[in-house]
């Protein structure tokens, strides 16, 4: 066995350190491998995808009311012609028919009121960045309308209507989660950082903050503004309650973090070459907190979903016309309806899609980005 | 030995990682004979404890074991035994102790109980029988005051009793071999020659093998029949300890006798100036304690009215026993950390009681180099930001361009390569990112550099590199050190006065050649005893 190089004080002759990758690519490599994050990944991309091509993606506009259809059953896309083989996609229309027995009406694919599809169809116009637009992905060839999950009390299109949902649940989300992240990591960060009483008293605000009870707060908010409030003025509002209770946890979590990483000798080593706190904390502190950030953050987004569409729900959230998920199950509150027209819960199918894909893509960042891991 | 208690063959393991996959050890045999000392030694990542591991089959989740790995235990292949089988090996054929006692250790059980649970897992037995034979077992390890350590929780002892708690867990059911990794690493020098001597003793009553695993050489002459010299995952050398110490082959083996720290400081102009001095230094944690309504108030000192003196050019070395004060004393001078009491004085101006904003244009001259390489660069920066900081901070040099060629220039000081600047502190070993620490406190031209056991964390070779490099920078550069260290050896090399420290007060001061060898406390001639001689008498 020849003799290895010894001696010799370049960096060759000590065991090379770790592989030459960086931080990044050593996360991206980590969370690649593994599936379920993968997944997440994907989903939550399709989730925001159809958010932003919404207009595109749905058959018709949101408001658009078919009155010739209320509470009207998916359409099942048929593939097959009447008359055998495979013909030109269509969906049917619906025939009502009463049991003589019991009176109860059931709708009957009805073979003489079939709509033929077509991709990149002239629908309601949208516009998107300023642009107005015509064409839509899917729709009948003729114009006409169709309803892929059936229509609501007015004849609205579900799907139409679960699309442009989607947009203000992500709005909603992705604001309170960016605003808390915010406020948590200034308040954490500079709670940790200045500790003594400054710290104390941001404890003791975090602690007043996570004690409160949130649901009467929202209660009180549909109290105290005005009736005809805009929809817009109440989605703000509601907006800056969840972050008011949301921020506490990261400034807490962050500032026990803060501490330790002050104590690290790299801190030390910064104010040995005198660096100003100012710039400690902006390129030594907050940079290691965020992977920490970044976890919280995908975790914050699915509770937020839950939280809008369950408050929405009841009607303190969301206000119509402004529609989210929320909103849409709002019209599923009474019994009947449940029964006679379940379509109406498609948006469940879509809330538990993106609850599922955000916490599995923050489960798989958290694996990826944790630093104890080893292999 | 022509039945070997212990024989290993082909011991291969890969781990996989995100970056492929890591061959940690390559094909390792060795053989343990009944009664024997085996050491294993080698530097971090040579495979040493992995094989430990393997004996054991207690390896981590991404490990591969190599197909062809046999290990036979008093002629049986306990590697193909499964799980069940191996827990009845473990804790009572084979033993292992570890480096860290305190992590070792159940924090919430009492350690006569962790102790009895050993015994009675192995040898089923009546609880208060369990119990006296843990007694029994902590007079063995020597263990002061045994009836009382029964009821102690881990937290309540010091390092050095945990581990001999650690070593009557191990030897409850009377094991053939006892497996110890790195047993006294994480311990002070003097407490280090005591477990040593302890395991030695303990070997010759009970007649059990041992294989030690360590890095200190000092330790494998003093304690082993044999040796077995690894180097990444490979076995370079095997033999007699004594033949192997006498005439090593292999020119690793050479290189790692030849590290032992030796040689000494540079001469030192005798008419130099004081640099920084201490006087009277005091410094004080304030703890609050006891309930809410009677809040108790105390104040532990960690350093109390020490003196030091740098002189321009020296090197002041300050050794003592971990929680000595030696490492406060040092952050206390450089400003680090508030002093209470007492008078700190840099090139003839008091430097104490000035503010942070006061510090500031003092900072370049003054600079530090911490214990830790891994947790002294920031690991988000790349070199180049690490080391530029303090030029910027500072505003030395006009542009970019220019504090570029300063931070290449300190790369060449500390011999890394110029392109190390756009990688990240995780991409270098340990003893590289000490190297970049190094360059960091360099490139701001300090007079005087605060030294906190540079070299503790690494490995002998790269320490031995790191002292000729301090060395050397100092004769170049003119610089002053203040050197703290428990390692006598390294001070020795290194230091041109000492200062030895206990309990937050000096013990000793002077010349280091006078005070190595005619210490005059006892509990300096414990360290020198400690540094030089290893197993306590």
């Amino acid at each position: 066995m020849a003799a290895p190089p010894l001696g010799a004080p370049s960096a060759g002759a000590e065991a090379g350190g770790g592989p030459g990758l960086s931080y990044r690519q050593l996360v991206r490599r980590r969370f690649l491998r593994n599936r379920y994050g993968v997944a997440g990944l994907i989903g939550c991309l399709l989730v925001i995808l159809s958010a932003v091509f919404a207009d595109f993606l749905s058959p018709h506009a949101p408001e658009t009311k078919d009155r010739s259809a209320i509470y009207s059953p998916p359409q099942q896309v048929r593939f097959l012609a009447p008359e055998g083989g495979i013909g030109r996609p269509r969906v049917l229309g619906f025939r009502e028919e009463m049991d003589p027995d019991t009176y109860e009406i059931s709708f009957v694919p009805d073979e003489s009121t079939a709509v033929a599809l077509a991709f990149f169809v002239r629908g309601d116009p949208w516009t998107f960045l300023g642009v107005e637009f015509e064409t839509r992905l899917v729709g009948a060839a003729d114009g006409g309308f169709v309803h892929f999950l059936g229509t609501d009390s007015l004849g609205r299109d579900v799907l139409s209507r679960m699309l442009a949902g989607t947009r203000v649940t992500l709005t909603m989300g992705f604001l309170v989660m960016l605003a808390s992240c915010l406020i948590g990591t200034v308040v954490g960060v500079s709670s940790g950082y200045l500790g003594g009483r400054f710290d104390t008293a941001v404890q003791r605000l975090v602690e007043f903050v996570k004690s409160f009870p949130d649901l009467p707060l929202y209660l009180a908010l549909v109290a105290i503004l005005p009736r005809r409030a805009e929809p817009l003025t109440v989605f703000v509002m509601f907006a800056v309650i969840l972050v008011l209770l949301r921020w506490a946890d990261l400034a807490r979590e962050l500032r026990g973090k803060v501490i330790s990483i002050r104590s690290m000798e790299y801190v030390r080593a910064a104010v040995a070459v005198g660096a100003s706190d100012r710039r400690i904390v902006a390129r030594h502190i907050v940079p290691n907190t965020s992977s920490h950030v970044i976890v919280w953050a995908t975790y914050q987004l699915p509770e937020v979903i839950l939280l809008e569409s369950f408050l929405s729900f009841l009607g303190v959230g969301v206000q119509a016309p402004m529609l989210s998920w929320g909103v849409m199950l709002n019209q599923v509150r009474d019994f009947q309806s449940f029964a006679g027209a379940p379509w109406l819960l498609a948006p469940v199918g879509m809330i538990v899609v993106s609850v599922l894909a955000f916490n599995a893509f923050g489960d798989g960042l958290r694996d990826a980005m944790d630093p104890h891991a080893n292999d | 030995m022509t039945d070997p208690l212990l024989k290993v063959e082909n011991v291969a393991v890969d781990f996989r990682t995100v970056a492929g996959s890591v061959s940690a050890v390559k094909g390792v045999s060795f053989e343990v004979g009944r009664g024997r000392t085996l050491a294993v030694v080698g530097e971090s990542g040579s495979g040493k404890s992995v094989t430990a591991r393997v004996i054991m089959s207690m390896l981590a989740q991404n490990a591969a074991v190599g197909p062809d790995c046999r290990v036979w235990l008093d002629g049986e292949d306990i590697s193909a035994f499964s799980e069940i089988e191996m827990q009845a090996i473990r804790g009572n054929r084979i033993s292992m102790i570890f480096q860290e006692p305190l992590t070792s250790l159940n924090p919430v059980y009492r350690v006569g109980e962790q102790v009895a649970e050993i015994i009675r897992t192995h040898r089923p037995m009546p609880r208060a029988e369990a119990l006296k034979e843990a007694l029994r077992l902590f007079e063995e390890v020597q263990l002061p005051d045994p009836q009382a350590r029964l009821r102690q929780y881990p937290h309540e002892m010091s390092g050095g009793q945990r581990q001999r708690v650690m070593i009557a867990m191990a030897l409850a059911n009377k094991p053939d071999l006892l497996i110890a990794d790195e047993p006294t690493t994480a311990l002070d020098v003097t407490v280090q020659a005591e477990i040593l001597a302890l395991l030695k003793s303990l070997q010759a009553s009970h007649g059990m093998a041992v294989i030690l695993i360590t890095h200190d050489l000092t330790v494998v002459e003093r304690m082993s029949d044999d040796v077995v010299v690894m180097r990444r995952g490979e076995v370079v050398e095997r033999g007699r300890t004594a033949e192997v110490f006498a005439d090593p082959q292999h020119a690793y083996t050479r290189h790692l006798l030849d590290s032992e720290p030796g040689g000494l400081p540079g001469p030192l102009d005798a008419e130099a100036a004081p640099l920084m001095q201490a006087e009277g230094v005091r410094v004080a944690f304030r703890l609050s304690g006891g309930g809410l309504l009677r809040r108790r108030r105390t104040e532990l000192v960690a350093v109390d009215g020490v003196s030091a003196t740098v002189r321009r050019g020296e090197t002041l070395g300050i050794v003592g026993e971990s929680g000595s004060g030696k490492t406060t004393l040092g952050m206390a001078m450089i400003r680090l950390l508030d002093a209470d009491g007492g008078a700190v004085t840099f090139d003839g101006r008091r430097i104490d009681g000035l503010s942070r904003r006061q510090m500031r244009p003092l900072r370049p001259r003054i600079q530090v180099v911490f214990q830790d390489p891994f947790s002294s660069l920031n690991p988000r920066m790349i070199v180049r930001q690490i080391i530029e900081e303090g030029l910027i901070v500072n505003g030395v040099g006009a542009d970019a361009a220019e504090r570029a060629e300063i931070v290449g220039q300190a790369l060449d000081d500390v011999q890394m390569p110029r392109d190390s600047m756009q990688r990240f502190p995780h991409e270098f070993s340990g003893g590289q990112r000490q190297r970049l620490a190094i360059a960091r406190a360099l490139a701001l031209r300090p007079e005087f550099v605060l030294l906190d056991e540079p070299t503790s964390a690494l490995d002998l070779s790269i320490q031995a590199q790191i002292i000729d490099l301090l060395r050397d920078l100092r004769e170049r550069r003119g610089l002053s050190y203040m050197f703290i260290s428990h390692d006598l050896k390294v001070v020795k090399a290194l230091c041109h006065s000492v200062v030895v420290m206990k309990e937050g007060g000096v013990v000793e001061a002077g010349p280091t050649a006078e005070v190595l060898e005619n210490p005059q406390s006892g509990y300096t001639r414990r360290l020198v005893d400690a540094a030089f001689d290893v197993v306590a008498a």
